[in-house]
């Protein structure tokens, strides 16, 4: 168990929970983030700046570091290919 | 025009492609763009069935989902009011579903929710043409069963699409059959559906592997940002080499043409209203249209590509530095072409904090209506300077509005606070796409088209409206002319412009404005490009009948009432600074009220720019003259 924010680069975890306030959280499930997802670290821009994230449903994504420690994700594992 | 049978509405993910299917189907000139969040304002067309009657297809922003809470004022919020009214009113509503292909799974979760509002339900599958080069199929009639819905497989982008969505629409809208509402597993009913052909497996890598290449140098952390500043600076300073020898042969096209009218028509008031008014008040105007083109073209490159979402998640960390956020960057990037649209596209800000700072600082990014001025003043007053130096002050004036922006900001950010929670980043950044050559086309084009008309209309009637004033004699006082001058502009002293102009000297002249740049200034309060037309109108009389130099020699020449040269580079770099802060834009005013529903914001913005404007160029024009400029 740890959050999408401590995910090493180019590793891949499922997504178990959101931890925020529901209105925000039934948003990120319909951009995509939703629990069983598999989501992989791609990068991270400098200075603190947002996370870039592959989905396993092909989408790729932005993510603010801060909310992807609201993130829940399961041990990480290499990306399995869609 | 006959009454629609039938309201269709294009509801889908962002960046589906709604509004490229909107296109094809009603030939109409939605803005298309490589980033989700592109549409924010509802278009409508009314399309003609080949059974005769009319539907009437709107283009919508998009939506991720159609449950739960949407902030009213965002994009989405726009999207989901519209579906609330249009399933309440009488003419009958179908849903056309766009769903992106090559995102199918989390674009059929909004299908699921679309099926339970009963009404009917279409669904277009767009990209088909890029889930084929994945290596896929979409097997159209399996999901059609799945889902209880008809689909269309297609390219949005293609033009021969709208008999078969006509075709569909008119369908659906006989039968009104409402699709079943339960619920299913859409990941499964995904896998089912898309066919992988033998290779999909090392096509898929293949496509994939040309966005990761391209991100993996454009994301770099070092290179990335760097690839950022430069394009930025190369954006603007296209603006400035590209065009300038089309100017010059515009110019000269002016100039001809000034010297045959004086050459058929004397040198009577008519004269002057043709040449000063017409060809010096818009004709000097019309002379930037390459400027304007060229920003078009090269801003629709950046939208097309997908570098947008990039540029958002590189920005992002700075501009949450400054109060704004990632999704300020796409208003902001906009609002160098014009603030209007810019700040319309601020609704695509979730955080209703960052949302309100963005659209009050958006006045201070350089839009197209300030290139004139500053191209007039650099050519004029920096003639002897290199070509890269008078490239370097343009891009440089680019980059002070973006500096002001961000001072604005951050001295905001400590008085107007936002009250509602904070809404981080979340962005999709979507695959890189290669620029269509015919839609950039049509893009610069229509731009082209509305600065022609705009010039030939708004600034047209105002520069006659201006001569006018400024060649009717009035009450003024002539002892402003310079020593000799002819007896046209003697009455041009005493106009009632001129007048005006004067009453404002006690003001501005700390600032080096004398009357004429503050006839300019008035003028340029309605729109930035009269500050050039005017001058263009001032001078044109000043020169006289057979003066034909060009408006930059005028100037250069212009006398005070003492005969002691008027400006210099301290008065173009003040007026510069002038331009770059103030919100000299109506439109732009009544564009901010309608998005903060308020007087309050639009006379703080009013207020805010004006009185930074007026402070920093007479600062500018002290420390310049000073300086010995
Ligand atoms: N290859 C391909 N590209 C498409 C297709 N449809 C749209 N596009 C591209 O996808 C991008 C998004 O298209 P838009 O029509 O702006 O999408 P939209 O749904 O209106 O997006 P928003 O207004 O942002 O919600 C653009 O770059 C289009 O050129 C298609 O069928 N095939
Ligand atoms: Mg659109």
């Amino acid at each position: 168990m740890t959050s999408l924010d401590l995910l090493p680069p180019q590793r891949s975890a499922a997504i178990t929970e959101l931890r925020l306030a529901p209105a925000e959280a039934t948003w990120l499930r319909a951009i995509g983030l939703c629990e069983g997802v598999r989501v992989t670290l791609l990068r991270g821009a400098p200075l603190g700046g947002p996370l870039h994230v592959r989905l396993s449903t092909g989408a790729e994504l932005a993510v603010d570091r801060e909310l992807a420690r609201y993130v829940e994700v399961d041990a990480p594992t290499d990306e399995v290919p869609a | 025009m006959n009454a629609a049978a039938c309201t269709v509405a294009l509801i889908g993910r962002p960046n589906a492609g709604k509004s490229s299917l909107f296109n094809a189907v009603t030939g109409g000139h939605a803005k298309v763009g490589n980033f989700p969040g592109i549409t924010v304002e509802l278009l409508d067309a009314k399309v003609k069935l080949p059974s005769g009657e009319h539907l009437e297809l709107v283009d919508l922003p998009g939506v991720y989902t159609v449950e739960g809470e949407a902030d009213p004022h965002s994009d989405e919020g726009h999207a989901r009011r519209f579906l609330e009214l249009a399933q309440k009113a009488t003419q009958p509503l179908v849903i056309a579903q766009v769903i992106d292909a090559t995102q199918l799974e989390l674009g059929l979760r909004l299908t699921l929710e679309l099926r339970r509002r009963g009404v009917p339900v279409v669904l277009i599958a767009t990209q088909h043409d890029a889930l084929v080069q994945q290596g896929f199929e979409l097997d159209a009639r399996t999901l059609e069963e799945g889902l209880g819905v008809t689909v269309l497989a297609t390219n949005a982008r293609h033009a021969g699409l709208q008999q078969k969505v006509l075709e569909l629409l008119g369908d659906a809208w006989r039968q009104r059959r409402t699709p079943p509402t339960g619920d299913l597993d859409v990941h499964a009913l995904a896998s089912k559906v898309l066919i992988p052909r033998i290779d999909a497996k090392e096509a898929f890598a293949r496509v994939r592997r040309r966005t990761e290449r391209l991100d993996a140098v454009l994301l770099h952390p070092v290179l990335g940002p760097a690839i950022f500043l430069g394009l930025m600076t190369a954006l603007f300073a296209a603006v400035f080499f590209i065009s300038e020898p089309f100017t010059a042969l515009i110019d000269l096209t002016n100039q001809a043409l000034g010297t045959r009218i004086e050459g058929w028509l004397g040198t009577g008031w008519l004269s002057s209203l043709l040449v000063d008014g017409v060809l010096g008040g818009a004709g000097t105007v019309l002379a930037f249209l390459p400027q304007i083109v060229t920003l078009t073209i090269v801003m629709e490159l950046i939208d097309a590509s997908g570098y947008l979402a990039r540029g958002t998640f590189l920005v992002d960390r700075l501009l949450r530095f400054a109060g704004l956020g990632g999704r300020s960057f796409v208003p902001l990037l906009t609002a160098h072409a014009c603030a209007i649209p810019a700040i319309n596209s601020a609704r695509i800000i979730r955080d209703p904090g960052q949302r309100l700072r963005t659209i009050l600082v958006l006045p201070l990014m350089t839009c197209s209506a300030r290139i004139p001025t500053y191209g007039l003043l650099i050519t004029t007053f920096f003639a002897d300077h290199s070509a890269w130096f008078k490239g370097a002050l343009f891009v440089g004036l680019y980059f002070a509005g973006i500096v002001a922006g961000f001072i604005a900001s951050l001295v905001l950010g400590r008085t107007v606070k936002s009250t509602a929670q904070q809404r981080p980043l979340v962005l999709e950044m979507p695959p890189y796409r290669m620029p269509q050559a015919p839609v950039v086309g049509r893009v610069a084009w229509r731009s082209a088209k509305r600065f022609v008309k705009d010039v030939g209309s708004v600034i047209l009637i105002a520069a006659v409206v201006l001569w006018a004033l400024l060649t009717v004699p009035g009450p003024g006082d002539t002892h402003s002319a310079p020593p000799g001058a002819s007896p046209r502009v003697v009455a041009m002293h005493g106009s009632v412009a001129a007048s005006v102009g004067r009453l404002l000297e006690p003001v501005t002249r700390p600032a080096g404005f004398d009357w004429r740049l503050n006839v300019g200034l008035i003028g340029s309060f309605g729109a930035r490009e009269l500050m050039v037309g005017t001058m263009g109108v001032i001078f044109g009389i000043e020169g006289g009948e057979d003066d034909t130099a060009p408006l930059g020699e005028r100037l250069r020449e212009a006398k005070t009432s003492t005969g002691a040269p008027a400006y210099g580079p301290a008065t173009a770099l003040a007026l510069m600074a002038f331009f770059v802060l103030a919100c000299q834009c109506m439109s732009t005013l009544a564009a901010v009220r309608r998005e903060t529903r308020s007087w309050r914001w639009p006379l703080f913005v009013l207020g805010y720019t004006y009185v930074a404007a007026w402070v920093v160029s007479v600062i500018v024009f002290q420390v310049a003259s000073a300086a010995g400029l």
